[in-house]
């Protein structure tokens, strides 16, 4: 008796953290990989405290560019920075960033003290175009190549084994 | 600096507690006869690290020392100085510093103040307990520490989201903590009392004050949790059934079952194994309500900012945990020969029991089947609160009625047989006079009405009889009385209440049933780290033309962006009167949620008296033990 | 003598089976009935089943520029980037509501382009947004 109830219990323990466990996978919901070898949208952005704006299209000049979406209220942002700032010593890529929802002031004293990793820096004062990117939250990172397609998107602060995936994919 | 002052405190207090540890390990089952001196000091100086870590992360949000990644996350320069002490355990690291911080108390306190003469019992108690310990300080400093140095240093902190600058919400989640966490030194003790084989008498005075202590603190956080909603969620509800909630709730039931079986495991041999259980569920309980909200997997109002690597640490540590308990158990539980008469006080008790079961049961496949079936299907579902009033509402009849009855059992069948129908007569009477104010017609809501005056007026008489007789547990009373009035109330509140959605421009007027409510004022103002628009109306009351000037707000905060809907709530002791107002399309159309509840107080009061009842315990049995 | 008790024992523990049996049956039972189930606009348009009796969450992104207040409600666009649907809802909003963020919200399908809301759900976090609709967003992005 004792041990039939004791197997019982067990298994029923098991089944529960097996559900649990594999609601834990994340992958799910943070999937980015149906993204993978789409084209961007076109899309017309303000460039960063100007009137003028660039066109999506004009990334076909570069061999890769990334575009990263931030802001100097964002914690994670400033973490990935310095990772940013890694990425903008590969001379193949243009990076561009974009500013959503912020302060002018702070977020020129946040490139001030974290330093400019940004070719181009545009911005998004009420975050419309980053819907058109598909972007859900701050911080995201697109890698696209020349002919505009997507090759990796990153949700949430890039690290170190980020940065060197992109060096891999770049150096193709 | 503070940031390596506090890192360094971490790891001495780790170092320490695998000391007390390996000294419990090696002082189990030697033949000395009480717990050397070493073991006491060495808890003291854990102790004092702990404590001290969180006070330097305490100062760090009030020095507002940006260097370090969690204060400046979570403050800011301007905040007001009591937020900013809140705002150390208003995230995920620091409260978890001070779930820390509570486990080590406990451990200390139960090693002082336990007077069990059973030393491998104490020392094993300690032992389970300190790797509990050890466990969450290497979760701590692996995955969450509070005390991450941030580079450079940023001149601001991004201060914390106004919604959660709320003196309620700051206060309760310590005061769940101390439930939640509480609950482990039970747990311990559960496990040391099968391994050290101490008797059922010993084990139940060993862990009632903790569990008594843990409950009272768990009622009254979960009190005010419910305020905050009401007051601060803008939708005038007190309980959503949220996920969230619903983790704060499961050992709560759990403890409710534990406190009334250790009441039986204080008087009779009886009940050994459940009471084990439930004390290893009850801290099962709460680490699952814990993984649950932290790791992301539930969907609700209250998140915690989620990330699964430390969902993983808490399933894993979950899995360890019951399993080892399980095992421990069936290896060390001893066969019960179980004897009871029928209609004796331990037979009501175990049926509280089983209703707290089932509850349990109720509410936990509720919170976990929209996990399951995404899990499975893939669909995404949310259980409604129609799930749980439906399930739960005709088993309260029941308890009701057994909580009524329970008690009074053995004075039943001599003396007071008149007394009783004397009860039952004046339920009926005042039964039959709310129902003719109300006139509802569900027969199963009339019979809880029922119940729950039965129960309220058969406790108030037994609050009489005790001044008479010196025998009658008046903190058993205080607390069922607490029940009994918060059905009653939580019947009557939802019965009576109104809501009205609308939308106005600034001076016209809308009519309801029985109200008049006018959109007289506007004004602009600003305030130091907010702009605010504040709304004033004119409610009228058709009947009693009494009128109430009600001034929602809508505030515009500039750390971080946030905007909040402050309701206005008129509360008056037997109605509250609540408006709130929000303007999402700009335009000069404004949007209205004009609310009346009655007897919200006497709910609050029913629960604070719920509570009162197992504090009173806790008091009145340490007086016992002085004499 | 023995076997007697065993007896008992055996229609005791049977008797609780049936019952656990049942309770569990029934608890499902009532469970279905009441759980809501969650749509995005895309779903909706692609599903011939959606029970319009039945109360159900849709969730996805406030449409740029498509709030629009009267006297009786507000009505605003909720759109996964693919497809759209209208929402009506009379009340208040919470916090968190604003053009461009995800929205979860709660009530009765009118037919497959418009929706009467009883409840808008709120969330703490400019960061976070519900789950439900960040994924299904990502199957939309296709």
């Amino acid at each position: 008796m004792r041990k039939i109830n004791y197997i019982i219990i067990s298994i029923l323990f098991s089944f529960l953290f097996i559900i649990l466990y594999s609601s834990l996978d994340n992958e799910r919901i943070y999937n980015t990989k149906d993204l993978i070898g789409k084209k961007i949208s076109q899309v017309e952005i303000n460039l960063f405290q100007s009137n003028e704006t660039i066109n999506t299209e004009e990334f076909i000049n570069n061999e890769f560019t990334i575009l990263n979406f931030w802001a100097s209220w964002c914690a994670p942002c400033r973490k990935e920075h310095p990772n940013l700032v890694r990425l903008s010593k590969i001379k193949n890529i243009k990076l561009v960033g974009v500013n959503i929802k912020d302060n002018v002031e702070s977020a020129k004293s946040f490139l001030k003290e974290n330093g400019n990793p940004f070719d181009i820096l545009a911005e998004d004062k009420n975050g419309k175009n980053s819907v058109n990117f598909g972007v859900y939250g701050i911080p995201e990172t697109i890698l696209i190549d020349s002919e505009l397609k997507i090759l990796k998107k990153y949700i949430g602060p890039l690290n170190i084994k980020d940065v060197n995936e992109i060096r891999k994919l770049v150096k193709k | 600096m503070l940031s390596n002052l506090g890192n360094t405190l971490i790891i001495v207090a780790l170092l320490i507690s695998f000391l007390l540890v390996f000294f419990s390990f090696k002082e189990f089952r030697t033949n000395n006869n009480s717990i050397p001196g070493k073991i006491y000091k060495i808890s003291l100086l854990q102790l004092f690290f702990t404590a001290s870590s969180f006070i330097i992360l305490l100062l760090a949000y009030v020095l507002s020392d940006f260097s370090l990644a969690n204060v400046y996350e979570n403050s800011h320069t301007n905040k007001p100085l009591f937020y900013k002490i809140s705002g150390t355990w208003g995230n995920h690291e620091g409260s978890l510093l001070l779930w820390i911080n509570i486990l080590v108390l406990f451990s200390s306190l139960f090693l002082f103040i336990n007077k069990n003469k059973d030393k491998d019992f104490k020392i094993l108690t300690l032992l389970f307990q300190n790797i509990l310990v050890i466990i969450f300080l290497i979760f701590l400093l692996s995955n969450s520490n509070p005390f991450s140095k941030l580079f450079p240093i940023p001149l601001e902190g991004l201060g914390l989201n106004p919604i959660l600058q709320d003196p309620a919400l700051a206060i309760h989640p310590p005061l769940l903590y101390v439930g939640f966490v509480g609950s482990s030194i039970y747990f311990s003790a559960a496990l040391a009392a099968l391994i050290s084989k101490i008797d059922s008498q010993s084990l139940a005075i060993s862990i009632k004050p903790w569990v008594l202590v843990s409950w009272f603190f768990q009622t009254v956080g979960i009190l005010v949790g419910s305020i905050w909603a009401y007051y601060e969620l803008g939708w005038g509800g007190y309980w959503f059934w949220d996920p969230v909630e619903n983790s704060s709730l499961m050992p709560w039931f759990v403890m409710t079952a534990l406190l009334h079986s250790i009441l039986v495991l204080e008087r009779r041999i009886g009940l050994y194994s459940w009471v084990i259980v439930l004390s290893i569920l009850t801290f099962t309980m709460s680490v699952t309500g814990t993984f649950l909200v932290r790791s992301g997997i539930l969907n609700s109002v209250h998140t915690f900012a989620s990330d699964p690597s430390r969902g993983l640490f808490i399933l894993s540590f979950l899995i360890i945990m019951v399993f080892f308990s399980i095992y421990i158990f069936f290896k060390f539980a001893p066969n019960e020969s179980k004897k009871y008469t029928i209609f004796s006080k331990e037979t009501f008790i175990i049926a509280n029991n089983w209703f707290m079961i089932f509850f349990l049961g109720v509410v936990l496949i509720g919170t976990l089947y929209p996990v399951f079936l995404d899990t499975i299907t893939g669909s995404k579902i949310s259980v409604g609160p129609p799930y749980y009033n439906l399930v739960l509402a005709p088993f309260l009849i029941p308890l009701l009625f057994l909580m009524t009855s329970g008690p009074n059992y053995k004075w039943i069948s001599h003396e007071t047989k008149s007394f009783f129908d004397l009860v039952l007569v004046l339920s009926v009477i005042l039964f039959l006079i709310t129902f003719l104010l109300i006139k509802e017609s569900s027969f199963l809501l009339n019979l809880i009405l029922f119940f729950s005056i039965y129960l309220i007026i058969q406790t108030l008489f037994d609050f009489y009889e005790s001044f008479k007789k010196k025998n009658i547990n008046i903190s058993r009373i205080i607390s069922h009385l607490g029940f009994g009035l918060l059905i009653f109330f939580i019947y009557i509140n939802h019965i009576f209440s109104q809501e009205n959605n609308f939308n106005l421009k600034l001076g016209e007027i809308k009519k309801t049933d029985q109200y008049i409510i006018k959109f007289e004022n506007l004004e602009e103002k600003s305030i130091k780290n907010y702009k605010s628009i504040v709304g004033y109306f004119n409610i009228s009351d058709k009947k009693t033309s009494i009128t109430k000037e009600l001034k929602p707000e809508i505030r515009v905060y500039d750390k971080p962006i946030t905007i909040t809907y402050e309701a206005s709530i008129e509360s008056n002791l037997f109605s509250d009167t609540y408006l709130t107002m929000s303007n999402i399309s700009e335009t000069d159309v404004f949007n209205i949620k004009f609310q009346v509840k009655p007897f919200m107080n006497f709910i609050w009061f029913s629960v604070l008296l719920l509570s009162l009842g197992g504090l009173l315990n806790f008091l009145s049995r340490n007086k016992n033990e002085k004499n | 003598m023995l076997l007697k008790k065993v007896k008992i024992r055996l229609s005791i523990l049977l008797a609780l089976s049936v019952l656990s049996v049942l309770a569990i049956f029934l608890l499902f039972k009532v469970l279905e009935d009441n759980v809501l189930y969650f749509y995005s606009p895309s779903e909706i348009k692609n599903s011939d089943e959606i029970n319009l009796k039945k109360r159900i969450r849709i969730g996805g992104i406030v449409k740029q520029g498509s709030i629009q207040s009267s006297e009786r409600d507000i009505k605003f666009i909720v759109t996964d980037t693919k497809n759209e649907i209208i929402v009506s809802y009379s009340g208040t909003v919470p916090a968190l509501f604003a053009e461009g963020k995800g929205v979860v919200a709660e009530g009765n399908l009118k037919d497959k382009k418009f929706f009467v809301a009883k409840r808008i759900l709120a969330k703490h976090d400019e960061n976070y947004m519900p789950p439900e609709v960040e994924e299904s967003l990502n199957i939309n992005a296709k």
